[in-house]
């Protein structure tokens, strides 16, 4: 069972606390009318599917229930960083300093 | 004094003596031993019989790895327990055993017919012998190998034990309680650390328990022990914990444990449970698990009486029990030299000392002639006698790596020692890597992936000393990662044993190896020939090896087996073992109950029953229920002699005809409020939401962005930024959990906010032409005219004097309410509702009564009649669109080519040609019966049921291009008997202009 | 559900009896007005709990917090928020009904809690609380001293988690 830190609590708490909500950074087009079917299919189908550092969403459901973002490798599933929702994608140099 | 044991010797109350049964027979052991020592202390080896040859077998081990000694255990009804290992088995007072895998007598079995047939029993023998004819699988084949397959027999009755779970936090967790866990437990345990130490044997010391010879820090190693665990004990900051096995390493230091805690009881504590499994999240962890023996594999290694040195050596130290009189001794280690002079001391003739090496260590050869041991340096083994007990073994010179003419040398006991293979189960879980010592030839502990220190023998250091001092110091690295420091504390080791050993494959033999049976994994049957048979036949990696034999495929998970299985693999493939690969270790470390995986989930707490405020008059009266997602929903009502149709047709009746009553309880209920509030419901639901007035209330349907129905339920406005949001009960959670996640991540600049209310009222459905007869004196605060209070209207009022949320809305197509009141107040308000309408016979009705009331106004039922591929327009409900909105969820996709394309499913309305014919829900639709086979299915029947308001059946489909079908006949075909003919038509079946909802 | 009490294992369980309950939803830079309303301090981090006289309030996310007062207040509270509610955009819902709270206090209280509670109940400080998991069950854990607990689960939920306590409490008699 895995340890999550909820950027919104301040607080790493286990894993039964929060749930996975998909890839992060997958905004919903300020207006769907203008999209042709080939955007609108990626906006709702097509992911990455990456093997190694992933950006996704969990929501601490059980907790302060938040939604926020996480960078997780998906190799040794492992936790990168978390960042509340509507922060940028932490850079890899952001994250070497900060360590 | 039962015949080998020795007196004086052990660490069991020889003073207590201790009677079970073994197969029947009175067995007396002592106060401490385990079922193994006890039943070696009467000089019973033989314990079992292997799975596929049933060879009469020993015990190998003293300890959790065994893979041979495995019994049934029982203790009354329900409490049964196949393949218990004898040597982890306590026994107390009236303990019941029997062994396994015998028919008629463990001495004599007719299963051992196998073992004369071993040619078809080879590698692959699954895959190769049972291949053809094709028509024997069924008849043959497969009735052999259920016979012949499995260990031990399956409990059959209901298991009456309790099982218990717990969360534990800790600093430093420490597996094993051998000298290097100790060492770690104390110096973690000085510094303040929360120290947990963890042992699976019903003791601490480990090999100390084994070794008392030793002498640590001038102290006689027991001495010491007893003073460890008094400091431990008195450390208010560490929790020992003894019958606790780590079974599991998990991510971020989540270590699963195992505590037995009545197994070894002669009486059971009342509420005691019988396991706990524990889940420790620790800090640091510190693995001092130790190492395991390794078997020498050679011709007749399997005959009772071969068995492990080391684990002779604990029988005799800690058991106090001599394995043999006149043991042998086959070795490639220096340790299995200390358990023949721990032999010979005790009384034991030992019969010789095999070393495979032709140098061993002066000291070692001087002392065996001290104690008159024969030793045979340089020589192997190559042959045993006996069946049921070994009475010799053939050794043969080795020159130049071939075995010269042998001789026997007879024993009652053959004491083997092939080396140690440290042991990193745990280790392994974390996917922590393993690296090949060249020179030690063994895996050792490379590159970590968790916080985890690994001390003593589980890293290759030999001896208490070593070990002492490298547990000290993996307690003082836990403790450095924790912020706290402490001094290493050295220790003194006097009569340490510290030895040096070589590893083999199996054993050069003189005789044809094709013929031997050395066996490598003793629970499984499997060879060194089988293994290098799979060589043969193509077999390149150890885990396609693996699977092909099944070595180490047990429930001893090959930990005696492993590494010779991969030594013997590697030399067959002419290849260093790193090269060939070392099979994956997974929890759980030794065979675990489910119980204890279960912990409370059992009976009434298998999982979460919810239960509503009306759910115990629901019980009082008779209902059946049925579960709704979690939820248990009354489902009927029935009265005596009532079966499921006639108690629904009877409330479908009296609803229709007078007044039913529903626990609507259920419903999910979601309080939208905030000054946005209009402006979110607008972009998440299909229906507009602006010109909605305050007191009115209206359908809403929800989509996913992919365009497909979600959810809905009726939503009402209880002021301008209030919204009273109703869902399907099995929606409740998710349409929040969806509502929440635009809310915070697509729309954080609106004010409005979301509180699930569900559970704060209970909900009172009453429908029927005299609801409101029944209900208006109960109402104050809202007039209840048809003019004042309209279908679709909610009022805040007071109802019996609770205050409450009155809708006037229907899901039958009857005059109907729904009554939200305080939770608390729900069973009251229903029994005044109750007593109130027996003037009117007010039925109570389930939920198929309101499925089928429901179905006869053609109203869906979200994951009903949707399956997540219905759009609104599909489900023909595409007037809950607010066509005029610039947006909401899924709006996009309803233009999607797929969505928009012709001859999508349709919900439609079926009427069979026979009115008696009540179609399965599910069933496939043809247009054509008479076509081949497989015919063209055009859809399938979501909703079906016997209308005893129309004296007929209804149902509901959806068709391809159904909406443009109406009229036509379709064909349901049946598994039995001609296909069903129905008509296509609406799914209004009922009172289609609404009229019974306008009741006065 | 009646209301009943368990003493058993160095632990006494009981149903606490009701209080009213809401759930606020305010923007953190309108905590004051909503302190105001409410009559006392409220917390500003995850968490936190803040009490004066018998009203209470726990942080339980970035923008939400559980409220308890006497039940014969609830009218009063509502009303004081109402009149805020033109001014100062926010949600208060009565949710005095949706859960039930079991007491359990005694010295082996937190340790019936590590039954179902998979978080590490030492980090939760005296007159805090948290929203977190009991088996199952989601559930606000209130701690109002060292050995004392109040446990708040939706009313669907508690004969589930009453049985687990029970049962736990029943092993901690056993002494095994």
């Amino acid at each position: 069972m895995l340890l999550i830190n909820c950027p919104y609590c301040d607080d790493t708490l286990p894993e039964l606390e929060f749930a996975y909500a998909g890839e992060a950074h997958i905004a919903r087009p300020a207006d769907p009318s203008k999209l042709s079917d080939e955007e609108w299919r990626d906006f709702l189908f097509i992911r990455t599917n990456v093997k190694g550092v992933h950006a996704e969403r969990w929501r601490h459901i059980n907790g302060c229930g938040r939604f926020f973002n996480a960078l997780r490798d998906t190799v040794s599933d492992q936790f990168v960083t978390t960042y509340k929702a509507g922060e940028p994608r932490p850079e890899p140099k952001t994250l070497e300093a900060a360590e | 004094m039962t015949q080998y044991r020795v007196t004086g010797r052990g660490r069991v109350d020889q003073g207590t003596p201790v009677k079970f049964s073994f197969d029947g027979k009175t067995i007396t052991g002592c106060k401490g031993d385990t079922l193994a020592s006890a039943l070696l202390a009467n000089g019973q080896h033989l314990m079992g019989r292997s799975f596929k040859y049933h060879r009469p077998r020993g015990v190998v081990t003293a300890g959790s790895e065994e893979p041979n000694a495995l019994v049934g255990v029982t203790r009354g009804k329900g409490r049964f327990e196949p393949n218990t290992r004898a040597t982890m088995q306590e026994v107390y007072p009236g303990l019941k055993v029997e062994s396994q895998n015998k028919w008629p007598t463990l001495a004599f079995d007719l299963g051992a017919i196998n073992d004369r047939l071993y040619m078809l029993f080879s590698a692959g023998f699954y895959y190769k012998t049972f291949m053809w004819p094709r028509s024997f699988w069924d008849s043959v084949y497969e009735p052999f190998i259920r016979k012949a397959a499995g260990l031990g027999k399956a409990p059959t009755e209901v298991d009456p034990d309790t099982y218990a779970s717990r969360y534990l936090h800790c600093d430093v967790l420490v597996v094993g309680s051998g000298p290097s866990g100790l060492a770690a437990a104390m110096t973690a345990g000085r510094a303040g650390a929360d120290v947990v130490i963890v042992d699976e044997n019903s003791e601490m010391g480990g090999t100390l328990l084994s070794e008392p010879q030793a002498q640590i820090d001038g102290i006689p190693a027991w001495e010491w022990l007893a003073g460890a665990v008094s400091e431990l004990d008195a450390l208010p900051n560490v929790r020992r914990m003894t019958r606790t096995t780590a079974i599991g390493y998990y991510h971020q230091n989540m270590i699963g444990m195992v505590e037995r805690i009545t197994d070894h009881l002669a009486t059971l504590p009342e509420d005691a449970p019988r396991e706990r499994m524990w889940r420790v999240r620790a800090r640091e962890v510190v693995l001092a698990q130790g190492a395991i023996e390794r078997p020498l594999v050679f011709d007749g290694n399997d005959v009772p009486g071969v068995m492990m040195s080391g684990a002779a050596q604990t029988f005799l130290n800690r058991f106090g029990v001599l394995v043999g009189k006149t043991p042998a001794v086959l070795t490639s280690h220096d340790s299995a030299w200390h358990t023949a002079f721990d032999m010979a001391e005790a009384g034991a003739k030992v019969a010789a000392i095999v070393d495979t090496r032709e140098i061993v260590d002066i000291g070692l050869q001087d002392r065996a002639k001290e104690l008159g041991i024969p030793v045979k340096l340089g020589h192997t083994a190559t042959a045993t006698k006996g069946r049921l007990r070994i009475k010799g073994v053939r050794v043969n010179p080795v020159r130049a790596g071939s075995a010269g003419s042998g001789h026997w040398v007879f024993c009652d006991a053959l004491l083997t020692c092939g080396g140690w293979t440290p042991t990193l189960h745990l280790f392994s879980h974390t996917k922590g890597a393993l690296d090949w010592d060249a020179d030690a030839r063994v895996y050792l502990p490379g590159r970590k992936s968790e916080a985890v220190q690994i001390a003593g023998a589980g890293r290759g250091l030999w001896g208490i000393g070593a070990a002492l001092d490298d547990g000290a110091k993996a307690g003082t690295d836990a403790l450095k990662t924790l912020g706290k420091s402490a001094s290493v504390p050295s220790y003194e080791v006097q009569k340490d044993r510290i030895g040096t050993g070589v590893f083999h494959k199996e054993l050069p033999t003189d005789r044809s190896p094709g013929k031997a049976k050395a066996f490598v994994d003793f629970q499984n049957d499997v060879t060194a020939k089988d293994l290098r048979l799979a060589v043969r036949e193509g077999m390149k990696s150890i885990e396609h090896v693996k699977r092909y034999t099944t070595n180490g495929m047990a429930t001893d998970q090959g930990k005696l087996s492993n590494m010779n299985g991969l030594t013997i693999a590697a030399d067959a493939l002419g290849k260093e073992p790193p090269q060939v690969g070392l099979t994956t270790f997974r929890p759980p470390y030794t065979p675990t109950t489910f119980g204890a995986f279960c912990g409370y989930h059992k009976g009434a707490q298998f999982e979460v029953t919810r239960r509503t405020p009306i759910d115990s008059w629901a019980e009082e009266n008779g209902a059946v229920y049925e579960p709704v997602a979690l939820w248990r929903r009354a489902w009927y009502f029935p009265k005596a002699g009532e079966g499921m149709h006639k108690a629904v047709a009877r409330e479908c009746k009296s609803t229709r005809e007078s007044l039913g009553i529903f626990d609507a309880s259920t419903l999910g209920k979601i309080e939208v409020s905030g000054p946005d509030a209009t402006e979110f419901m607008n972009r998440m639901y299909t229906n507009p939401w602006t010109k909605l007035g305050v007191g009115r209330a209206r359908y809403g349907l929800l989509l996913g962005e992919d365009g497909f129905i979600r959810d809905d339920g009726v939503i009402g406005r209880m002021r301008d930024d209030l919204f009273h949001v109703t869902t399907t009960t099995g929606g409740a959670a998710r349409v929040l959990n969806m509502m929440e996640d635009y809310l915070q991540t697509e729309w954080p600049d609106l004010k409005v906010w979301l509180t699930s209310t569900t559970e704060e009222w209970a909900t009172i459905a009453l429908n029927g032409p005299n609801a409101r007869k029944l209900l208006a004196p109960f109402v104050e605060g809202c007039d209840m005219s048809n003019e004042a209070f309209p279908h679709m209207s909610v009022r805040e009022c007071t109802v019996a004097g609770f205050p409450s949320r009155l809708f006037r809305i229907s899901f039958t197509g009857e005059l109907g309410f729904e009554i939200n009141v305080p939770a608390r107040h729900g069973r009251a308000l229903w029994e005044k509702l109750w007593e109130a309408g027996k003037q009117y016979d007010i039925c109570p009705y389930g939920t198929e009564t309101m499925h089928v009331l429901r179905a006869e106004k053609g109203f869906i039922i979200v994951g009903q009649d949707t399956d997540g591929t219905v759009t609104p327009q599909d489900a023909g409900i595409g007037w809950a669109i607010g066509k005029m909105k610039p947006d909401f969820v899924g709006k996009r996709s309803l233009d999607r080519p797929d969505i928009v394309a012709p001859n999508r499913k349709q919900l439609v309305g079926l009427l069979t040609e026979d009115p008696k014919a009540v179609l399965v829900e599910g069933a496939q639709i043809v247009d054509d019966p008479n076509q081949p086979k497989p015919m063209k299915m055009i859809g399938h029947v979501t909703s079906s049921y016997w209308s005893e308001t129309l004296g007929r059946s209804v149902a509901m489909a959806v068709i391809e291009g159904g909406h443009d079908k109406m009229d036509q006949t379709i064909f349901v075909p049946q598994a039995d008997g001609a296909p069903i003919k129905a008509k296509i038509g609406t799914t209004m079946f009922y009172d289609p202009k609404g009229e019974r909802l306008l009741v006065e | 559900m009646t209301a009943h009490v368990s003493n058993l294992g160095d632990v006494t369980l009981a149903v606490v009896p009701p209080v009213a309950r809401f759930n606020l939803r305010i923007a953190p830079g309108d905590l004051k007005a909503a302190s105001k309303a409410f009559g006392l301090d409220l917390p500003a981090k995850v968490g936190q709990g803040a009490h004066e006289g018998d009203r209470s309030a726990w942080c339980l996310g970035p923008d939400e917090w559980l409220l308890h007062a006497p039940e014969a207040e609830q009218g009063t509270i509502v009303d004081a928020f109402a009149a805020i509610r033109e001014k100062v955009a926010h949600s208060l819902v009565v949710i005095s009904d949706r859960e039930v709270a079991y007491g359990l206090s005694g010295p082996r209280a937190t340790e019936l809690l590590t039954t179902g509670c998979p978080i590490d109940l030492g980090r939760i400080k005296v007159g805090n609380a948290k929203r977190t998991v009991f088996d199952y069950a989601q559930v606000v854990l209130i701690r109002d001293a060292e050995d004392e607990w109040r446990l708040e689960v939706w009313r669907s939920f508690a004969p589930h988690v009453e049985a687990l306590l029970t049962t736990a409490q029943r092993e901690l008699a056993s002494g095994l």
